[in-house]
């Protein structure tokens, strides 16, 4: 009781400061001498360097950070959802991710009511309201992930193959500006087995969010506003005529089919792939003479858009979030602001990472260039452009669900098993009982 | 006296802690996933543990021709790969048994594949069997066997394939281990007898060794058919039961429904209609062990 009304005092009087002080852009991390935070955090080595700023926090605050539990984000995925089920939610900041979000119910809370409104302004604002669920913000997000693409720039700049593919289309050889030119140039570019044009992820998630991404840059979407699922129009059909013509023509490794991130990744550092539309996560793989073969003439170009004109700028973000059950919120709160404040978005985005803070966009590139390391100047430059028009998935508890009918529908289509209305047919009347199930499409 | 203070009461007294133990580890899962199976039990929204919706999620199920595809598959991945298992680690152990400097060393060499975590041996053959910078397809181009890479994890049956070659490679060991302690076992007696007699090493084998080995056998195979039946996290990682669902199998299958779809009901409901194919295996091999073991004694 004391404790809660000594809490609710040092928060008035933070508050009373910051309103008294709008014009100072300081956010009060708060003191917590004694008090022990419980989190559960993701694991892998391009997330934990940031934790290595937990101890300034700790000193700032007086409080002590205890991770829980650190693993990679299904078996986290897995555990929260384990937890929810139980009923033991026991830790205060866990973290989140813009595509998992929705699964979660009311488990976060809304983060608006806590963190003044000077503060959130920092961040990009697209960023921050795909952050939102229902209307609630119930994440801080930390790094974002769009697509872009990245080229082998030998190929392109070979005046062998500028001259063929001028007289064979009639047009300079370029970064494709359209899906239908990317398609265009992988076919252009494979000669396999040597080298393919590109390769796509061809299962789980990671096929449903392409399709997706090709999909709403023709024009279409996954669901109409009455979550009616709408993917089978004519927009889908072509979507996945888009993988079937690549895997067709021999334009992609066979294999691609089973391919995930790491398989792409590898094959792209390997010099197997002309282009590749893949995660910003990659440019310090890409570009390191040690682990790639192209690291020399590695190009970067924003994504290619759709016969809508539009990007499909799929993405996501990893972020922190803050449990109803927690029983210093305030000490959750300030811990999620600071490990996504300013210092803490430049430690990210120096690794490669996109950050979420408007700011740190020019800070980053100033200091890439300061520090020699020009490849990645030019790629955020490249990469900020297509910010604005990123989208997430459909927002809604279902996505999972509905993702694991669409993959094998697409999968089905390109090995030629069914064609691309039938697959995406089925997959649309499975979708609709799902989400008559639970209750959104009536 | 009542019965709990008769001496005939000790026995049960004695294994009141295992029983305890046992009910509260088995039976208390086995009766909740029941119940739950009858109902919408939906992970992330606990209330829902006492929907009760009857029979639906098994109406739904029998009528699910992915569920019964991924049956059949996996009985026929079973009885492939428990077959040739049980070929390759019969004719390992034999070679084993035969050798007399360093068996041991070499029994232990012989075990390391067990010793792997499956997750890992899903990522090794994953990688192995990748159609562009995968061994295997670089091994063969290089001896110029082929010239076009060959997609091993998405041809039908070429995908199955590699998932049966990389259970074979794990667990053969087991089964090796297993025949290895039977021919231990075996006395030298007969054999010895026999090539007196004049027979020829294959009749010696077929007559006598095979037969003194068959109760090993069986309970190798018992042991293995509700591990292999329960293979998740290799297939999970090779191919996650692609591509079109050409490669799913019961459990890759439940997982995905229960854990990402979190539709537990149905998982459950899928769980208890497939031990049916534990209860009959586990059926058909124990009543073999039996009949081989009368013949052991000797009997015929």
């Amino acid at each position: 009781m004391t404790r809660n009304l000594l809490n609710a005092l040092m928060a008035t009087c933070a508050l009373v400061a910051l309103g008294g002080t709008a014009q100072a852009q300081e956010f009060d991390y708060g003191k917590f001498d004694g008090y022990t935070l419980k989190v559960k955090l993701i694991g892998g080595t391009q997330y934990e360097k940031l934790y290595t700023r937990i101890p300034e926090w700790e000193a700032l605050t007086g409080a002590k950070v205890e991770i829980v539990s650190s693993k990679n984000h299904f078996d986290l995925d897995r555990e929260i959802k384990q937890d929810i089920a139980s009923g033991s939610i026991t830790w205060c900041v866990g973290s989140n991710h813009t595509s998992f979000a929705p699964q979660y119910g009311d488990l976060y809370i809304d983060l608006k009511e806590m963190v003044p409104q000077a503060e959130l302004d920092k961040y990009v604002p697209g960023t921050l309201a795909s952050a939102m669920v229902d209307g609630r913000l119930v994440q801080l997000p930390r790094v974002t992930d769009v697509s872009n693409l990245y080229y082998r720039k030998s190929l392109y700049e070979s005046a062998e193959n500028q001259a063929k593919y001028k007289e064979q289309f009639g047009v300079d050889l370029a970064p494709p500006k359209t899906f239908d030119e990317f398609k265009q140039q992988a076919i252009f570019f494979a000669a396999p087995p040597d080298i393919y044009g590109t390769a796509f992820a061809g299962k789980d998630e990671g096929l449903t969010g392409r399709f997706m991404e090709i999909l709403r840059a023709n024009g279409g979407d996954m669901f109409d506003e009455n979550w009616k699922p709408i993917f089978n129009s004519p927009e889908g059909v072509a979507a996945v005529q888009w993988f079937k013509d690549l895997y067709d023509a021999k334009a992609v490794p066979a294999g691609t089919v089973n391919y995930t991130w790491d398989d792409i990744g590898q094959a792209m550092a390997a010099g197997q792939l002309a282009i590749d539309l893949d995660w910003p996560g990659w440019a310090g793989f890409f570009s390191d003479p040690a682990s790639s073969k192209v690291a020399s003439e590695l190009g970067f170009a924003v994504s290619p858009v759709g016969t809508s004109g539009k990007r499909g700028g799929w993405s996501g973000s990893h972020s922190f979030s803050v449990t109803q059950q927690c029983d210093n919120k305030e000490a959750a709160v300030s811990f999620a602001v600071f490990l996504t404040n300013d210092e803490s978005e430049m430690m990210e985005a120096q690794a490669g990472n996109l950050p979420t803070r408007t700011k740190t966009f020019i800070e980053v590139v100033e200091w890439f260039k300061a520090n020699d390391k020009q490849h990645l100047a030019d790629m955020f430059a490249v990469w900020q452009q297509s910010l604005s028009e990123a989208r997430t998935p459909p927002l809604v508890a279902q996505w999972i669900e509905v993702s694991n009918i669409i993959w094998p529908a697409v999968q089905a289509a390109i090995v030629g098993e069914k064609t691309a209305q039938e697959a995406l047919d089925g997959a649309a009347a499975e979708a609709t009982v799902i989400m008559q199930d639970a209750g959104l499409l009536q | 006296m009542s019965f709990w203070r008769s001496p005939r009461a000790t026995p049960y007294l004695l294994l009141l802690p295992a029983i305890i133990v046992i009910l509260g580890v088995v039976l208390v899962p086995l009766l909740v996933s029941f119940w739950t199976s009858f109902t919408g039990y939906n992970l992330t929204k606990p209330a829902t543990l006492f929907q009760f919706v009857g029979l639906r999620n098994y109406q739904r199920l029998l009528g699910n021709d992915d569920f019964w595809w991924a049956f059949g598959r996996t009985i026929v991945f079973i009885t492939i790969t428990l077959n040739l298992e049980m070929v390759l680690g019969l004719g390992l152990a034999l070679l084993v048994n035969k050798i007399t400097w360093g068996q041991r060393t070499l029994r232990t060499i012989m075990m390391f594949p067990m010793m792997f975590s499956p997750i890992l041996v899903g990522f090794q053959f994953k990688y192995l069997f990748n159609d562009a910078v995968g061994l295997i397809n670089n091994a063969l181009f290089d001896l110029g066997l082929i010239s076009q890479p060959i997609p091993w994890l998405v041809d039908g049956a070429l995908a199955n394939f590699s998932i049966i070659v990389a259970e074979i490679w794990m667990s053969t060991s087991v089964f090796a281990i297993l025949l290895l302690a039977g021919l231990m076992a075996l006395p030298k007696e007969p054999i010895e007898a026999a090539r007196v007699d004049g027979c020829n090493p294959w009749q010696v084998f077929r007559h006598i060794t095979l037969p003194f080995l068959m109760p090993f056998v069986y309970i190798a195979m018992t042991i293995r058919s509700l591990d292999v039946a329960r293979a998740y996290d290799m297939v999970r990682i090779m191919t996650n039961g692609g591509p079109a669902g050409r490669t799913e199998l019961l459990w890759t299958l439940m997982t995905r429904v229960g854990y990402q779809n979190s539709q537990m009901g149905m998982a459950n409901a899928m769980g208890y209609v497939s031990i049916i194919l534990s209860i009959v295996f586990t059926f058909y091999f124990y009543r073999k062990l039996v009949g081989a073991r009368t013949f052991m004694g000797g009997a015929q």
